[in-house]
């Protein structure tokens, strides 16, 4: 892995090749749990892990360049990750009303 | 006020046909009678209002009432042209056209709600069309009205539409008719190509006074397009089959305005005529041919409707004949005159024909005199006008035309002349012949109506003025018995078309006299043929004559061979050769792939989310690939 230099974090300063390695490692849970778990709830839960990853992945290189826009953009994929959740749950639940789903494979009456 | 006159005259009718379309499936038939012949007899008043101002002062009015079109070169007024000409047209179509669609309120009742709502509306829409035409101020409306008449003829051939020859007639004078568009638009194109006008004023303004290769062409197109128009040689097989139509059709459009449209062209385009010698003298040539060739054809025709088809064609050969040598005041005159006795003609036929249950042949007439007295004698001053028999109106403006055509000096008016002589004589012979078969003698023997009615009153008062004018009308112009006398005719119409200009010839009274004795003979001789048959039938003596006029000399046999079955050969060709394997197979093959391509595509799409998802964080994986590698090598 290259090296990436330091920042900053509160006084002190820590290598971002740490930060981002942490980033790699849940991104990589995050998919690898959308992949291979079946369950609708976690497949979410995964996704939201992947998006923390991106997240950190971002703030790290924001805080490294000493540029807001990294930070900026966090925020907005927050929000884009909330309403994600939201629609997602609805649709979950609308679905649970309808039927109990424990494998998302269930779901595959719209196929061609 | 002359102004909204003149547009209140062509708007009226064109009104008329709007409501009547827009309404045709509820309006009640008492408004039908009123609207459909109410607005031709509106613009008839308006007419009369034109012409008054017309008689008094003598003005040409050239009407701007907006500028249509200007772009560039190009200056398009919307203007209407009120002269002597288009008032002494206007006259006639909306007289004679109010006294035929009158008579349609009679004719038509037979017919359900909606048929009768649409005939009347097609009759109006007819009125305005030809308004149009005559009026037209620049060769634009002209073009309009032009193929509006040919659009109106169309659909009233084709009125009864569920008629297979109905249908196929409408569509062979259409066809016809379009080929006369086509020369009389590009006669206007070629006319604004050279001398870069579209009205009339500019036209005649710029044309040259003398002969020329433009001005020549442009006559012989124009020529193509009156040609067309009048069932002239060689586009005339159109007419004898559009007598399909209604009998008041027949009446307004296929004898007295429509076809006569082509002599009205030539008249209004006399500045080109006149320095155009050769087309001048072709539409003569043609004028003739056309009397004399339709004439022979009726001498065989047993449909009564079909031989006056034939006779139309013949006396607008005359009028052809004289506006062709520069006669037009003698050839107007005969355009009314002839309005007059072949509306009245038609209507009388038609009368018959609604007595004996829509039966056209007329040898299974016979025996009408003594039952049917008040259309007989009106169809009697009809065919005594025809065959040119004093005093009869046809007598004065034929035997004008005759004798003009004599005493011109060059040598083509006077062999034209010994044609039209022959024409007159055997229209005697056929008219009475048609007289006689119909009428006189003894009932035929498979008759379908036993006590034939007379027709009512709406039917028989525009007969019986028209039969009135038919027997007066000649006091107009009375120039063929007496050369010194008065001409209101030629003399209202002299400041738009002028007079001729040549000397009458001292044996025109005599050669008068020898054509009416003549012409008389012949009638009486057709008396001896059909009704006593005193003598042997000349068909007897003559079978392949016989069968060349009944074949009609065998001119659609030809056309069907040249033309026709080429182009369904033609277009057999094309359909199996280009169509179906280019035009259906290219849009046919891209979307038999696109569907079987769409058929192995949608096999992809299982439903199954993890498979999407393992498909969709592959693909990431490989374009993360992808941009690290180009990374690493550049």
């Amino acid at each position: 892995m290259p090296d990436y230099g330091q920042i900053q974090v509160g006084a002190g300063t820590l290598d971002a090749r740490l930060v981002l390695g942490l980033a790699f490692v849940l991104f990589l849970m995050g998919a690898v749990g959308v992949l291979i778990r079946r369950h609708p709830i976690v497949i979410l839960v995964c996704i939201e892990l992947m998006l923390n990853a991106a997240n950190l992945t971002l703030i790290t290189f924001a805080a490294q360049l000493h540029n807001l826009e990294g930070q900026l953009f966090t925020l907005m994929t927050m929000t884009v990750a909330a309403a994600e959740a939201v629609v997602g749950l609805a649709i979950l639940v609308d679905i649970f009303r309808v039927r109990d789903v424990d494998d998302v494979d269930e779901l595959s009456e719209l196929k061609g | 006020m002359l102004q909204t006159a003149a547009l209140a005259l062509l708007l009226l009718p064109a009104a008329g046909a709007l409501v009547l379309a827009l309404t045709a499936l509820s309006i009640p038939r008492f408004a039908v009678r009123l609207i459909g012949p109410g607005v031709v007899w509106l613009g008839f008043l308006a007419t009369l209002y034109l012409l008054s101002d017309s008689l008094q002062n003598n003005v040409a009015h050239d009407f701007t009432y907006w500028t249509w079109i200007k772009s560039g070169a190009f200056n398009l007024p919307a203007n209407l042209l009120v002269d002597r000409l288009s008032i002494f047209m206007c006259l006639v179509i909306t007289g004679v056209g109010g006294l035929i669609i009158t008579y349609a309120v009679g004719y038509m009742d037979h017919e359900g709600d909606a048929s009768y709502a649409r005939f009347f509306c097609y009759m109006d829409l007819f009125i305005f069309s030809m308004l149009l035409l005559v009026l037209a101020g620049n060769f634009v409306f002209l073009i309009m009205g032009w193929a509006m008449v040919g659009l109106s003829s169309y659909l009233l051939i084709g009125f009864y539409y569920w008629r297979h020859s109905a249908v196929a007639a409408a569509r062979k004078a259409f066809v016809m008719n379009i080929i006369g568009d086509v020369g009389l638009i590009l006669a206007a194109i070629a006319l604004f190509v050279q001398y870069g006008q579209t009205t009339y004023a500019g036209v005649f303004a710029a044309v040259p006074k003398s002969d020329g290769f433009w001005i020549e062409v442009i006559g012989f197109l124009l020529l193509v397009g009156a040609v067309a128009k009048s069932a002239q040689l060689p586009l005339h097989t159109w007419l004898p089959d559009a007598m399909e139509g209604p009998t008041p059709v027949s009446a307004l459009i296929h004898a007295a305005t429509m076809v006569t449209a082509g002599v009205y062209l030539i008249g209004r385009m006399h500045p080109i005529f006149d320095a155009a010698t050769y087309a001048h003298n072709t539409s003569a040539i043609i004028g003739a041919a056309t009397a004399l060739f339709a004439a022979t054809i009726a001498v065989v025709q047993t449909d009564i409707k079909r031989v006056l088809a034939y006779s139309t064609m013949s006396q607008i050969g005359y009028m052809f004949l004289a506006v062709g040598v520069g006669a037009y005041g003698a050839g107007f005159f005969h355009l009314l005159s002839h309005a007059f006795f072949k509306a009245l003609l038609f209507m009388a036929a038609g009368n018959v024909i609604h007595a004996m249950n829509d039966e056209q042949d007329m040898r299974r007439y016979g025996g009408l005199w003594k039952q049917m007295r008040g259309t007989s004698i009106c169809f009697l001053a009809g065919s005594l006008s025809l065959a040119g028999i004093i005093p009869f109106v046809g007598f004065f403006s034929k035997d004008l035309i005759l004798g003009e055509d004599f005493s011109n000096p060059n040598v083509l008016p006077e062999v034209l002349w010994a044609v039209g002589l022959v024409t007159a004589v055997l229209t005697a012979f056929y008219t009475g012949r048609m007289w006689w078969i119909a009428f006189a003698g003894q009932p035929s023997a498979d008759r379908p109506v036993e006590h034939p009615h007379e027709a009512p009153p709406v039917m028989m008062i525009p007969v019986v003025i028209l039969a009135l004018l038919t027997t007066f009308g000649g006091l107009l112009q009375v120039q063929a018995l007496a050369p010194q006398g008065w001409a209101l005719v030629s003399n209202f119409l002299q400041p738009v078309v002028g007079t001729v200009g040549w000397p009458d010839s001292p044996y025109e009274l005599p050669l008068t006299a020898a054509t009416l004795v003549l012409a008389i003979v012949l009638f009486l001789v057709a008396y001896n043929f059909y009704v006593r048959k005193a003598w042997r039938p000349w068909s007897k003596a003559l079978p392949w004559l016989q069968a060349l006029l009944e074949r009609k000399y065998y001119v659609d046999e030809l056309y069907d061979a040249l033309i026709v079955r080429t182009m369904d050969d033609t277009a057999r060709v094309g359909d199996v050769m280009l169509e179906e394997p280019l035009l259906d197979g290219t849009p046919g093959g891209i979307g038999a792939a696109t569907r079987a391509g769409a058929g192995e595509l949608a096999l992809t799409q299982n439903g199954f989310f993890r498979t999407y998802v393992l498909v969709f964080v592959g693909g990431a994986a490989v374009a993360l690939i992808l941009i690290l590698l180009v990374r690493a090598t550049s």
